[in-house]
């Protein structure tokens, strides 16, 4: 009777913990439920490089996974593809050109900021440092390499005008992708296109030295080189602001952490990405990432938009409220 | 229906159902402009276009007319000089191996960003069909007509130009239309690598600006100029070579 009872008393006992923490389990998931996570999907402007630091970091130290998203990195084979994938919603977000985004807009793409990632230009007109060109007016009748963006004549333009000339009087070259070899080989005297943190790194290794005419020194309005876009019709406002929050952790982790975040972003990729050139890069592109992603100049952007609109690379008027997302 | 007309019937065709697919799934012109945008922007755009088409067809022509010189005088000499082919088909087929889009840049930094640079690269794309349907035609020279030839005392030169080259010519003419529809390929894939000028130029240019229907515009004009320069090479082997296979089936 004992043996009975002791055997009924466990099984009692057993039966009620049981219970009791399925009723617990089920309390805890009705007061918390797990959060799904939201995917998104982001395109690069081109495969994965510094300029991508604070992505590759936010979502190496999981902030894209705190902030409840799971985001797919995709890159291009062409540069010019982001804004049609994201006008067409084939992808939610996608890295871009300020300049060339306010052409995607003035072209009636339905394009909008929706932050920024590296808030300074890194382009500028570059010549090897014993090139003869010691001056912008030294320029005249020399031949440039680029790599086309769309406002090379406009930059030209207003980088010449102090000297009484103009884009017409320089020679523009295409070269595609071969920016320093052009430049070293002499194919070109300068090159425009070419980033102040990679091209100016990879002369270096090159045993060449490179001298750079910044453009936001020599009268060109401040412009992002490298932002967020998302379609202005069709965009998930909270899971952008969660991104961006992701973004601005990866940024202060890569501040506070110079050398570490280094690391951290050579491993996601060493095969492609533990080189020389990235590391030096790496640490060239610090102080050109937004500190504040999701801070909106609207003044800033519509003074560069009235610039191409007076320069005649606009076909048609862009108004910011119509292309800049606000959180 | 006469034949010169049916290419115009097709390109009309082609050019409704266009229209109608771009009207059907309502699509946005960055996607793919109608026909009418495109034709307004090469309304628009038609000083711009002709001056770069007169760039990329120099290209192109003079590409063409080198590249089947150096075709034909590479068959001749695989057929004449027998112990230099097992020394000169590797390194042909090498340059058709790797694709010219991975040799441009090189190219470009070896012969400059002008003109050389896209013909040698048109030059690249259209010497070996040339060469190889050269080549074919004065290996299959009919056997009969070699000993005839022969027995009449002919020598080497005179039976290359009674017999073999006469034999070759329409194998030649085929190499010939692959050859004026791939040119394009080799001056605009230049043009993409390195250049100030031409309808590929203008493509960049167009692309970077997100003027879709521009260069939809030079995209056409480019397929014009392939098919006119078909046609008209098509039309001037028919008269040339009346003994091509085609031609005396007709």
């Amino acid at each position: 009777m004992n043996k009975l009872m002791r055997h009924t008393f466990l099984w009692a006992m057993a039966w009620l913990l049981s219970v009791s923490l399925q009723a617990s389990a089920s309390q805890v998931s009705s007061t918390a439920p797990a959060r799904e996570l939201k995917e998104l999907t982001l395109m690069l402007e081109w495969f994965v490089n510094p300029d991508h630091g604070p992505i590759i970091i936010a979502r190496q130290n999981g902030y894209f996974a705190d902030q409840g998203l799971t985001v797919t990195i995709q890159e291009p084979a062409d540069p010019n593809l982001p804004p049609k994938l994201v006008a067409a919603e084939k992808v939610d977000l996608a890295v871009y050109y300020q300049p060339s985004m306010i052409h995607g807009v003035a072209n009636g793409l339905p394009l909008a900021w929706a932050g920024t990632l590296v808030a300074t230009p890194l382009d500028g007109l570059l010549v090897l440092d014993d090139s003869p060109i010691k001056s912008l007016k030294d320029m005249k009748g020399k031949t440039i390499g680029l790599n086309i963006g769309g406002i090379e004549n406009a930059i030209l333009d207003t980088l010449f005008a102090p000297y009484g000339f103009g884009a017409g009087d320089v020679k523009l070259v295409n070269v595609g992708w071969n920016l320093s070899s052009s430049l070293m080989s002499g194919r070109v005297d300068a090159i425009m296109g070419a980033y102040r943190n990679f091209e100016l790194n990879q002369l270096a290794i090159e045993g060449r030295k490179g001298r750079m005419f910044y453009y936001e020194e020599n009268n060109i309005p401040p412009y992002d080189e490298l932002i967020f876009i998302a379609n202005s019709k069709q965009h998930d406002k909270d899971a952008i602001r969660r991104f961006l929050r992701a973004i601005e952790l990866g940024t202060q982790y890569i501040v506070n952490n110079p050398e570490k975040s280094w690391e951290i972003f050579r491993d996601y990729s060493p095969e492609k990405l533990d080189n020389e050139l990235n590391r030096r890069a790496w640490f060239d592109t610090i102080p050109r990432f937004d500190l504040r992603p999701a801070a909106r100049d609207a003044g800033r952007y519509q003074a560069f938009a009235d610039y191409l609109q007076a320069t005649g690379e606009l076909k048609t008027q862009v108004n910011t409220k119509d292309y800049m997302l606000d959180f | 229906m006469k034949d010169s007309v049916k290419p115009f019937v097709v390109l009309i065709g082609l050019l409704v159902l266009w229209h109608t697919l771009v009207m059907a799934f309502e699509m946005p012109s960055y996607i793919l402009p109608g026909p009418l945008a495109v034709a307004n922007s090469m309304v628009e755009n038609a000083s711009l276009l002709w001056e770069h088409t007169l760039v990329t067809l120099s290209e192109m022509l003079l590409g063409l007319l080198l590249g089947v010189l150096l075709g034909i005088i590479l068959a001749l000499v695989l057929v004449y000089f027998t112990a230099l082919r097992p020394w000169l088909l590797p390194p042909l087929l090498i340059t058709q191996a790797i694709p010219v889009f991975a040799l441009a840049p090189i190219l470009m930094l070896w012969f400059g960003y002008g003109l050389t640079s896209k013909v040698v690269m048109t030059i690249l794309v259209i010497f070996f069909p040339v060469a190889t349907c050269c080549y074919d035609g004065l290996r299959h020279t009919h056997q009969g007509w070699l000993d005839m030839a022969q027995t009449m005392g002919g020598n080497r030169l005179a039976i290359l130009r009674h017999i073999r080259w006469p034999a070759a010519l329409p194998a030649l003419a085929s190499g010939l239309r692959v050859a004026v529809v791939v040119a394009p390929i080799g001056a605009v894939v230049g043009e993409w690598v390195g250049s100030s000028a031409g309808l590929g130029y203008l493509m960049l240019q167009a692309n970077a600006r997100l003027w879709t229907d521009q260069m939809f515009a030079a995209l056409t004009v480019l397929a014009f100029c392939s098919v006119t320069l078909y046609y008209t090479t098509d039309r001037v082997l028919r008269r040339l070579i009346p003994w091509q296979p085609e031609t005396s089936q007709e």
